[in-house]
């Protein structure tokens, strides 16, 4: 009797608990959150596990001399410890070595030029900081192959790489620049770099822009030289900035794949990033492995990320606005370094549209008199006659054109919508359970589409709905751009929730708001700026995706990305630079068209 | 509550059951003995858009003036061999492509094998090609890569035996494509090493050099060609640009691999090419031992067509006069069946059947470690 | 009218144990504080009986209503408590108006417009904020934040009204504008205050009810004036008061010599109670130690004048006893001064901190 009623007690309480635990938005948020997230990104994680023990049909089976569907370590064995032919060197090892040199590279030169400048603006008295600080994020707006095919077309000559032609720099200044300058490690680095650099400038520019100036004053007053407090003071105060900069140029430089085509290929110069697209096609299982390396490393810097950040938890609280920091005063050197870097800007940001521009209108390669100039590729008609060449129409009479740009763009907007939705409520989530198990669980889970390289995940996405036939065209492309972009949004999204206190909901709680009310009435409204920039980055980055919709794509002309790639890899010169140059106007023109109306901006999605 | 998750349950299956599709392989054997008539009216009576996913640009053509003479609604896609591939193994269903035009004959052999694919030989094309060329898959075009030199300068590459190409002073002046990102020219490179080839390398060799061929660690002349031909080589983007590369005035001393038809191009400044094949025939004398290489484009119908009587009527369309049009209308593209003769100034088939290497898949099929060979020379 | 229960509730943030078996009536009508040092568990408190935070276990009930019941399952939303809550931030949204911020909650009453306009009038007119209607809350300073949430939390009309440190970011005048102002509307509104702080005055000044917690524990619970005169322990009196109580170890025998500080003095407890001979810690207030005449003597450590009142630091054979003397008296530095005790003396057990006997002190 009395146990019967210990135990009833005791249910009771349970079922107590859970409901009240569920009567909390932000735990049944983490909750939907844990398993969608699971099923999304563990999911996806574990198949790729599953595909690299696993023997695929076709070139695969035969190589191994296994049956397909066969769970092997062949493809371990192949890749990592084949003497003969050199091949575990050619195929892993040294793009291995080469990946690690050009994403360490890379994100030591975003970190420098993007901290730089991040510093020049935010604490000195550098001039025309408006102007620096608007272009500085349109490398990272533009497609990152814009800036590979401008370094080739600009420096290319005939003593290096295909030794046929010549660039800018050759045929107009006469310049002959040496082959380490145009192809390989180092301009895939410097390339990678300066796409990435608007990270480390948003990034490193709000940490010092929010540190207390107090900090730096009192090293002051203590007499430290200037020199001295930057290297004592404010880099160890920003390390946490200069870490996560580097956690995501590593991550990014990794998987990119088309500046390495571009730049690397004529010097046979190849990446694991490279190396994966190519065995992808006649052997998946050891691509996979490749991508599960790569998620490795990403991961290990993750965790080194947050110890660095953890361990340093103590001084890097920022505390808000607090008192004027006091500007550096450049004195003489103003000007010529305002100046340098505008010029720099300008190089970096426009001159890739300006040549682009010109690349689509000229009809054989190379030859800039005005004779050989037409319009044809924009607006021309009746081309296959004329040209025999691409397609009949100029892009902007191509109704296959037109109908691609609205795929992409609605693609975006969806992508955007949910992955920015999503942010939002994880953010929220996550902020009012802060430090619970199944709030960092989830941030983590949310943070890992991050660290899959964009082309793995399009082709395990791409498995995965062979198996579930609804999942097909724009819904299955816009779940895997939500899934790929919600790190940015999540992150934005904690950030405008953590700023928020949590007093400002409670305030409603009390009155009986409901839930939905109080998002869409009182926390949305107060970080919108905050809120609209966690879409603005999943749409702009979608908008410019490639290799993570390439597999997926119903069609070639079904995004724009897919479609230049086509026209790329066709040769179309003159169709794939109008459609670059048109990605871009667009991408460009919705960020500013965003930023005009909602004030929301990149620099506040990635960095907050 | 029990209601709901039965609910769901049902929906759940009915969303990842697989839908039921026509038995394609009955409907291609019935169709193999149709009439022109027959496939007309079965493949109209399909519903549905009809999807063909092709490794060439101009399928696109195709289908445009296929679907305006039959009245059918279509949707082409051009897309790389590799591509068509893993999609064939992923897509099923709606939006799945009903019929295919593809190269690399080693894969097909493989999709074909794996039931991916099905073989289809419309019943007016039996006589006009010949067997060996309707299975096990029908080839409906061959597209030739040939040895393409700029005719600029002093130092013209106009070469009359392949071994010219790797000599110490053609360093850097050889483009081709990445044989890692196209397999048709990884298949071009593993079959050099085929013995009946490398033969034809060795006596080549002598030829060149008057002397006998030596082979150093190399297991026959084809691999030792392949590899010093390689070490000279750069690789190129794509055939076009490849093509207008070595077109360019700046371009003096180089040589190319690439597709024949890229000639065609308005980009390319045909004027400054030589194709080293023609003129050789012009001069009288061939480019030992070959002087370039060709494969076949095949078509194939889906097992997991949707409409796969349009798929059939398309590909006997395809193989019509009218179908071939769009490649035909320039050089460099060639019809297995002899009655569509070639462009003017072109070689017919048989000539080019002769003088450059064919695809065999068999070899090919079982040749991995050559392709790691072949790997292992295309890094630095 | 609500009265508050609170049986034995616990809250623990995984292994940190915030509030610890707490018993707890709150009368209708009273205004209680919560008093304690920072990190004590009171905002904790206020929180759960408010419904913003669950208890580990226990009961509440609000009213004959019971809103938490751990054993039951039961755990009523804030909103369906009826009661306010008046942050220590304000917590305005920052995106309405002082009108909207006040409207708001009762648009989800489900009001008609007529009445939450004139609901709002009210209280713009009852808070005296009627011109910054249509202000931002950027706009307006300290004070009037203050009023403004002030208002939007009475809006509802809530029969028990939490307020957690509203007035701690106030500078000190506002502070006791603002004080003067709750003590109205507490009369005014006829309902339940519950108030945490940790200012000691506060508390003494506001409540009718001081309920001190130190560590998640309940230490006393009782009117302030009782609570001053009579602490329950040396923290609670310690607590109290300012300048603090003076606190020396002693000893006391069993016929009632207390010596403590090179003094001994004759120790009579108010009520009959058995100390027997045991170690003890003095309490005396500050105000109870009077300089001028007496039988003991002791020398100016320091002097404080505040205008109003001066305190002295005195040194008594090495033991430092604090005096208060009304208005501005000037002692120069170790000068020998007399002084005697007059009125309570409290005593402490010296193990466990808790109060033995209230009694006055004289010569022996």
């Amino acid at each position: 009797m009395d146990a019967v009623s210990a135990r009833r007690r005791a249910m009771k309480r349970i079922r107590g608990r859970t409901l009240a635990w569920l009567t909390k938005p932000a735990n049944i948020v983490l909750l939907v959150f844990a398993v969608a997230l699971t099923v999304l990104t563990l999911y996806p994680l574990l198949s790729l596990c599953a595909e690299t023990l696993t023997i695929h049909p076709g070139r695969e089976a035969r190589a191994a001399q296994q049956t397909a569907g066969e769970l092997s370590l062949y493809h371990f064995q192949r890749l990592f410890a084949t003497r003969e032919n050199d091949y575990s060197r050619i195929q892993f090892y040294e793009p291995l070595l080469n990946t690690l040199l050009v994403s360490v590279s890379a994100s030591l030169i975003a970190i420098v030029f993007g901290g730089t400048v991040a510093f020049l603006v935010t604490r000195t008295n550098l001039k025309y900081v408006k102007f620096v600080s608007a272009v500085f994020t349109f490398p990272y707006i533009m497609p990152s192959w814009t800036l590979a095919l401008f370094w080739e077309n600009f420096f290319k000559n005939v003593n290096i790489g295909l030794k046929t032609s010549n660039g800018i720099m050759a045929a107009v200044f006469g310049v002959y620049m040496p082959e380490w300058f145009v192809y390989g490690a180092f301009p895939i680095a410097l390339v990678l770099g300066l796409h990435y650099a608007p990270y480390a400038y948003i990034l490193i520019g709000t940490m010092l822009r929010n540190m207390d100036a107090n900090l730096e004053e009192a090293a002051t007053i203590l007499r430290t030289r200037r020199a001295r407090i930057i290297r004592r003071i404010t880099l160890p105060v920003v390390r946490p900035a200069l870490m996560s900069t580097f956690l995501l140029v590593f991550a990014s430089s990794m998987s990119a794949y088309s500046v390495p085509v571009f730049l690397g290929s004529p010097v046979r110069y190849y990446v694991l990033s490279t190396k994966m697209k190519s065995l992808m096609d006649s052997y998946p299982g050891q691509a996979y492995i490749i991508a599960s390396v790569m998620i490795c490393m990403g991961v290990v810097i993750l965790l080194l990320n947050q110890r660095v950040t953890n361990s340093r938890k103590n001084y890097t609280t920022v505390t808000g606005k607090s008192s004027r920091i006091s500007k550096i005063n450049l004195g003489r050197a103003n000007y010529p370094l305002a100046i340098l870097l505008v010029v720099l800007l300008l190089l970096v940001a426009v001159t890739p549209l300006l040549t682009f521009a010109m690349e689509s209108i000229i009809v054989k390669a190379g030859d800039y008199s005005p004779g050989n100039m037409t319009l044809d590729f924009w607006i021309g008609t009746n081309l296959e006659a004329r040209l025999d060449q691409g397609d009949s129409t100029g892009i902007l009479l191509n109704p296959r054109v037109w109908s691609a740009l609205g795929y992409s763009l609605s693609l975006a907007a969806v992508s955007a919508f949910v992955a920015g939705t999503c942010g939002i409520l994880l953010g929220y989530g996550v902020a009012k359970r802060r430090g619970s198990r199944l709030a960092n669980l989830v941030n983590s889970l949310s943070f890992f589409p991050y660290l899959m390289p964009s082309l793995a995940f399009g082709a395990i996405y791409l498995a995965m709905s062979a198996k579930l036939p609804w999942l097909r065209g724009f819904m299955l492309l816009a779940l895997v751009g939500s899934v790929k972009y919600l790190p940015f949004a999540s992150r934005s999204g904690l950030n405008a929730m953590l700023q928020l206190s949590g007093e400002i909901e409670e305030a409603a709680i009390i009155n009986g708001v409901p839930w939905w009310k109080r998002m869409l009435r009182v926390i949305c409204p107060i970080q919108k700026t905050s809120i609209l920039s966690g879409y603005l980055v999943p749409m702009v980055s979608c908008m410019r995706e490639l290799s993570l919709f390439v597999l997926l794509v119903p069609t070639s002309n079904t995004l724009l990305t897919t479609m230049l790639m086509q026209y790329s890899e066709k040769g179309w010169a003159q169709f794939g630079n109008a459609i670059n140059l048109l990605i871009i106007i667009v991408v460009l023109l919705v960020n500013f068209i965003v930023n005009k109306l909602t004030g929301a901006s990149i620099d506040k999605g990635v960095g907050g | 509550m029990k209601k709901t998750l039965s609910l769901v349950l049902a929906l759940a299956l009915l969303l990842c059951a697989a839908p039921a599709f026509a038995d394609v392989a009955a409907d291609v054997e019935a169709g193999q003995s149709m009439t022109h008539d027959e496939l007309v009216a079965r493949a109209q009576a399909e519903t549905g858009t009809f999807v063909v996913y092709g490794n060439t640009s101009r399928i696109t053509t195709a289908a445009e003036d296929f679907g305006a003479l039959y009245d059918i609604p279509f949707e082409s896609n051009n897309l790389k061999d590799q591509e068509i591939y893993t999609k064939l193994r992923s897509e099923t269903g709606s939006g799945a492509a009903d019929m295919v035009m593809i190269q690399d004959g080693a894969q097909l052999t493989d999709a074909i094998d794996e039931g991916l694919v099905i073989n289809f030989v419309p019943a007016g094309v039996k006589d006009a090609v010949s067997e060996a060329e309707q299975q096990p898959a029908l080839v409906h075009q061959y597209i030739n890569k040939l040895f393409i030199y700029n005719n600029l300068g002093d130092a013209v590459p106009a070469i009359q035996n392949v071994w010219e190409l790797t000599a110490s002073e053609m360093k850097g002046r050889v483009i081709f494509k990445n044989p890692e990102s196209e397999k048709v020219n990884m298949n071009f490179l593993v079959m050099c090493t085929k013995p009946e080839w490398a033969d034809r390398l060795a006596e080549a060799y002598r030829a060149w050099k008057g002397e006998e061929i030596d082979l150093g660690g190399y297991q026959n002349a084809g691999y030792k060609w392949v590899a010093e031909f390689l070490a000279n080589v750069t690789f190129g983007k794509s055939d076009t640009s490849i093509a207008e590369e070595v077109s360019q005035e700046t371009a003096a001393g180089t040589i190319g691999l690439f597709v024949l038809s890229k000639l065609r191009s308005s980009s390319v400044l045909t004027d400054n090419l030589t194709v080293a094949a023609y003129d050789a025939a012009a001069n009288g004398y061939a480019v030992e031992p070959f002087a370039g290489f060709m494969y076949p484009m095949y078509t194939m119908v889906n097992v997991n067509a949707n409409r796969p009587y349009t798929a059939m009527l398309f590909i006997e369309y395809l193989m019509s006069e009218d179908g071939f049009k769009p490649w035909g209308k320039n050089i460099g593209a060639y019809s297995p069946n002899p009655a569509l003769a070639v462009n003017e100034g072109d070689l017919p088939i048989d000539a080019w059947k002769a003088c450059l290497v064919m695809e065999d898949a068999d070899y090919i099929l079982e040749s991995f470690d050559v392709e790691d060979f072949i790997l292992r020379h295309c890094q630095n | 009218m609500p009265e508050i229960f609170l049986k034995n509730v616990a809250k623990s943030f995984g292994k940190v144990v915030a509030v610890d078996q707490l018993n707890l009536q709150i009368l209708s009508n009273s205004f209680i504080t919560l008093l304690g040092p920072s990190g004590c568990g009171k905002t904790t408190i206020l929180r759960m009986i408010a419904g913003l935070e669950t208890p580990t276990q226990g009961q509440i009930s609000i009213g004959n209503r019971v809103v938490f019941d751990s054993e039951q399952g039961v755990n009523l939303p804030p909103n369906k408590r009826e009661v306010g809550f008046l942050f220590q931030n304000y917590a305005l949204w920052p995106h309405m108006t002082v009108y909207q911020n006040i409207a708001f909650g009762l648009e989800n009453m489900k009001w008609g417009k007529d009445k939450i306009h004139a609901r709002v009038k009210e209280l713009l007119e009852m808070l005296r904020i009627e011109q910054l209607e249509q202000r931002y809350p950027s706009q307006l300073s300290g004070g009037q934040q203050q009023r403004v949430a002030i208002a939007r939390t009475l809006a509802p009309g809530p029969k028990v009204l939490f307020m957690d440190e509203p007035l701690s970011n106030l500078d000190a005048k506002l502070r006791m504008e603002m004080r003067t102002e709750l003590k109205r509307l507490h009369r005014e509104t006829d309902s339940t205050f519950v108030y945490v702080t940790h200012d000691q005055q506060e508390a003494m000044t506001l409540s009718t009810m001081v309920c001190v917690i130190d560590k998640g524990r309940l230490q006393q619970y009782a009117p302030p004036l009782q609570m001053y005169n009579n602490p329950a322990s040396v923290f609670v009196a310690d607590f109290l008061g300012n300048p603090a109580m003076n606190f020396v170890d002693g000893h006391i025998t069993g016929d009632g010599v207390l010596t403590f500080g090179g003094i001994g003095v004759r120790f009579t407890p108010f009520n009959a109670v058995t100390l027997g001979e045991r170690d003890v810690v003095v309490g005396i207030r500050p105000e109870y130690i009077r300089i001028g005449d007496g039988d003991m003597e002791g020398t100016v450590y320091s002097t404080l004048p505040s205008g109003m009142e001066t305190a002295v630091k005195l040194n008594v054979n090495g033991v430092s006893l604090t005096s208060v003397v009304f208005g501005d008296v000037d002692f120069p530095v170790d000068k020998k001064v007399r002084f005697s005790f007059n009125k309570a003396t409290v005593l402490f057990d010296r193990d466990s901190g808790r109060s033995l006997a209230r009694g006055a002190l004289s010569a022996l």
